[in-house]
C-alpha cells in the first residue's frame, strides 16, 4: 500500500514536472489550472502515503522532503502566480521521492527511544527546514537566470516563464530567514530528544563539525541578508552557498558512513 | 420574409484614423441610434463602437434596416460625402457576421492581434444595447465573450506585450513585479515621454519628477499626469537617480545626458536597488556604459520593439488555435440559430392542426349520424391524410430553413399567423 501509494504521487508528480517543462521548451502551454491540480492530487496520495511510514530511515526522510517541496511549491506558485519555481522544485522532488521508492520503503523500525512529540516535532522541523532552504535555492538560481536574460536583453523564455527579481527576492529572503531557524529549531529538538530519552548523543564527531561547518555558513547567508542588508546577485549567491553547503557536507557525510536504516 | 443576422460597419482595416473617429458613437448615443434601426424593420440590434471600430449588428431582412443604418453613419460625414460611408465600410451576413463578432471579440481582428481590451468593449457594446438587442443579438454576444475567454485561456494568443509602450511596463513589471507604488522620474518633456509615462500611471506608477532643460514645459507635463509630480531642470535631475525605481528618457538632446559621470556615484548609492531605465529618445539620452553598473537594466527603444515583435510573432503562431476555436462555436451558435425553437414549435403547430381536425371531424360525424362504422373510418382516414398533406410542405420548409440558419424569420411568421407560443 505504501509502496503503491507512492508511485501514484511519483506518476503525478512526474506528469506534472513534463508538462510544466514543456511549455519552458516552446511547447504549447498548459491551462495553469491542470499544472496546479496534478502536484496537489499528488501531494493528497502523498500525505497518505507518508503517514504511514515511520519518520525513521533514508527513504522515510527523503519522501518527507520531497513531499514539503512538492507543498512549497504550490505555496510559491500561488504567491508568485507563475509556474516557475515548479521548473526546479518538479524535477528535484520527483527525483527525490524515486529514490526514496529505489532505496525501499516500508513501514520501517521505530525510532530506539520511542515515538513522540520532541521526535515528531524534530523530524517534521528539520525537513520543513532543509526544504525552505531548497527552496531559496530555487529562487536564488531563478534569479539569477531573470538577471542574466534582463541585463543581456533576451527576452526569451526565462524573461516570459520567470516571475519578477523583486518578487524572486523576496522568495529568497523569505524562505532562507524562515529556513534557517526552522532547521535549528528541529537540530536543537534532536539534541533535547536524545538526551532526554536516548541516553545521550549518538553521533560521530564527523557529524557534528561538518554539522556545525554547515549551520555557520547558512548562518553566515543569513547575517549578510538581514544584518548587512545585502540584496540581488550578492544575496542569490550567498543563498546558493548555504543550500550548497548543506547538500555537499550531507552527501560528504553519507558516503562515509553509508547506510538506508538513518537519513543522517 | 428572411430575417438573418448581418453586420456592416467600418474597422481600421477599412477607414483611415479621420473617418473612423467621425463614424464613432459614445454611450449616450447608442439607444437612439439602434431606435432608428429598430424603427426601420430591425429585430434587433447592438452598436459596437471602439477607436479601431463603429459596428452595427442586426437581426433585420435585407433591405430597409440595413439601409437605415448606412444612412445614420453616412449622416457623421455629413454633406455630399453621406453616400461615402458604405465605400469606407463591409457587409457580413449570416454565419460570417457570426464568425466575425467571434473574431472580433477574440482578438483577431484587432489591429494589436490578440489585445483584450476588445473584450470589455464587446462587453460594453452589449450592455449599453441590452434593451434593443433582441433575445437572437443577446444570446450572440453572450456566447461571443465565451469565445474570447476561451481563446484567451486555452491559447496564448493574448500572451506578452504587442506595443513598445507596453513593452516598458512588461520589462518595468519583469523587474519589479507589481508597479503600484513604484516611484518614476521622467527625463525629457516630449510626446514620447507623456504617452510612456501615462503607461505606467496606468499600472500604478507614481511620477514623482518630470526633468527638462525648461522648467516650463516639464511643469505643463508634471500637471497633465496629475498627482504630485514636481518639475525640474535636467541638472537638478541626476540626485533622483539614487532613489527612484524607473527613470524614462526621452529629451530632444542630440548627445547621451545620461552619463556614467553624472549618475554613476549616485546609482552606486542604491545598495544594490534595481534601477529601470527606459531610454524612448533616438538619437539615446543614456550612455550604454550606465548599463554596466549593478541592478541598472536599460533598455532603447530597440529593445523594447524587440520585446513587442517577439510577443506579435508568438500570438501570430497562436492564430490557426485561435480560429480554430472560433469555428467551433460558429458552428454551435449556427446549429443553435438554425434550430431555434423549430422542434417546439412545428410539434405545436402540428398539435393546434390536430386539435382542429378532430373538433370539425367530430361535428361533422353528429351530422353524418347515418353511416356505417366503416364509412364513418374512411371518412377519417381522409381527413388525416387531408391534414398530413397540408402540413408536409410547411413542415419540410421549416427544417430545410432551420438547417441553413434562417429558420428564425419562418418561425416568427408561423407563430404570428397561427398564435402560436413565443419561445423562451
Amino acid at each position: 500500500m505504501i509502496l503503491t501509494l507512492h508511485l501514484i504521487a511519483l506518476a503525478l508528480y512526474g506528469v506534472a514536472t513534463v508538462l510544466a517543462l514543456a511549455q519552458f521548451v516552446g511547447l504549447r502551454s498548459v491551462p495553469r489550472a491542470l499544472l496546479i491540480a496534478l502536484p496537489c492530487a499528488g501531494a493528497a496520495v502523498h500525505v497518505v502515503g507518508v503517514s504511514q511510514l515511520s519518520l525513521v530511515g533514508f527513504a522515510a526522510g527523503l519522501s518527507m522532503l520531497a513531499l514539503c517541496l512538492v507543498l512549497l511549491s504550490l505555496v510559491s506558485e500561488r504567491l508568485l502566480r507563475g509556474s516557475a519555481v515548479s521548473f526546479f522544485a518538479g524535477p528535484l522532488a520527483t527525483g527525490l521521492l524515486g529514490l526514496a521508492i529505489l532505496t525501499g520503503l516500508a513501514p520501517g523500525a521505530e525510532p530506539s527511544a520511542g515515538r513522540n512529540a520532541w521526535f515528531i516535532l524534530h523530524v517534521a522541523l528539520s525537513v520543513l527546514g532543509v526544504a525552505l532552504l531548497a527552496l531559496a535555492f530555487i529562487a536564488a538560481a531563478l534569479y539569477l537566470l531573470q538577471f542574466r536574460e534582463l541585463k543581456s536583453k533576451h527576452f526569451g523564455q526565462v524573461f516570459q516563464l520567470f516571475p519578477p527579481l523583486e518578487r524572486l527576492e523576496q522568495l529568497n529572503r523569505f524562505a532562507l530567514i524562515a529556513g534557517f531557524p526552522t532547521l535549528t529549531l528541529g537540530v536543537l529538538l534532536a539534541l533535547g530528544y536524545a538526551a532526554r530519552f536516548a541516553g545521550g548523543l549518538h553521533v560521530g564527531k564527523a557529524q557534528i563539525v561538518w554539522g556545525l561547518f554547515t549551520w555557520v555558513v547558512l548562518g553566515w547567508a543569513v547575517w549578510v541578508r538581514v544584518v548587512r542588508r545585502w540584496a540581488g546577485r550578492r544575496a542569490a549567491f550567498a543563498s546558493i552557498a548555504g543550500f550548497a553547503a548543506v547538500l555537499l557536507v550531507y552527501v560528504a557525510l553519507k558516503l562515509a558512513q553509508p547506510g538506508a536504516e538513518r537519513f543522517l | 420574409m428572411s430575417v438573418g443576422i448581418q453586420v456592416l460597419g467600418v474597422n481600421h482595416r477599412t477607414a483611415p484614423l479621420e473617418i473612423r473617429e467621425r463614424f464613432a458613437h459614445g454611450p449616450h448615443e447608442v439607444p437612439g441610434a439602434l431606435a432608428r434601426v429598430l424603427a426601420a424593420g430591425a429585430a434587433g440590434g447592438v452598436l459596437l463602437s471602439t477607436c479601431n471600430r463603429t459596428e452595427f449588428y442586426l437581426v433585420a431582412d435585407d433591405e430597409p434596416a440595413v439601409e437605415a443604418a448606412w444612412s445614420l453613419l453616412g449622416e457623421r460625414l455629413g454633406g455630399t460625402a453621406r453616400a461615402a460611408a458604405r465605400e469606407y465600410g463591409y457587409v457580413a451576413r449570416d454565419r460570417e457576421a457570426v464568425r466575425h463578432l467571434y473574431r472580433v471579440s477574440a482578438g483577431l481582428d484587432s489591429m494589436i492581434l490578440g489585445e483584450s481590451q476588445i473584450q470589455g468593449q464587446v462587453r460594453d457594446a452589449w450592455e449599453v444595447s441590452r434593451a434593443q438587442a433582441g433575445p437572437v443579438l443577446h444570446r450572440l454576444f453572450q456566447t461571443a465573450l465565451h469565445v474570447g475567454a476561451r481563446v484567451r485561456t486555452e491559447t496564448a494568443l493574448g500572451m506578452g506585450t504587442a506595443s513598445a509602450a507596453s513593452a516598458a511596463v512588461a520589462v518595468a513589471g519583469k523587474i519589479f513585479g507589481d508597479l503600484a507604488g513604484r516611484t518614476a522620474l521622467i527625463l525629457g518633456a516630449g510626446d514620447v515621454a507623456e504617452l510612456a509615462a501615462t503607461c505606467l500611471t496606468n499600472e500604478g506608477v507614481q511620477v514623482t519628477l518630470v526633468a527638462n532643460r525648461t522648467q516650463e514645459r516639464a511643469r505643463a507635463i508634471a500637471e497633465r499626469l496629475g498627482g504630485a509630480a514636481r518639475a525640474l531642470t535636467l541638472e537638478e535631475a541626476w540626485p533622483h537617480f539614487a532613489t527612484t525605481d524607473i527613470a524614462l528618457c526621452s529629451t530632444a538632446a542630440p548627445h547621451a545626458v545620461v552619463t556614467w559621470e553624472r549618475v554613476g556615484d549616485v546609482i552606486a548609492a542604491r545598495r544594490g536597488r534595481p534601477l529601470c531605465i527606459l531610454d524612448l529618445a533616438v538619437p539615446r539620452d543614456v550612455e550604454p556604459a550606465v548599463a554596466q553598473l549593478e541592478n541598472v537594466f536599460l533598455y532603447d527603444v530597440d529593445d523594447l520593439q524587440t520585446v513587442a515583435a517577439q510577443a506579435t510573432a508568438r500570438r501570430r503562431d497562436e492564430v490557426p488555435a485561435a480560429e480554430q476555436i472560433v469555428e467551433e462555436e460558429t458552428d454551435l451558435f449556427w446549429a443553435w440559430y438554425g434550430g431555434l425553437g423549430v422542434v417546439p414549435v412545428i410539434k405545436e403547430f402540428r398539435g393546434r392542426m390536430e386539435h382542429l381536425r378532430a373538433a370539425e371531424l367530430e361535428r361533422a360525424m353528429r351530422q353524418l349520424g347515418h353511416l356505417s362504422p366503416e364509412d364513418r373510418a374512411r371518412v377519417e382516414q381522409f381527413s388525416q391524410a387531408l391534414l398530413n398533406k397540408f402540413l408536409h410542405q410547411p413542415t419540410v420548409a421549416l427544417k430545410a430553413a432551420a438547417e441553413q440558419g434562417r429558420g428564425y424569420g419562418l418561425l416568427e411568421a408561423l407563430r404570428r399567423l397561427f398564435g402560436l407560443e413565443a419561445p423562451e
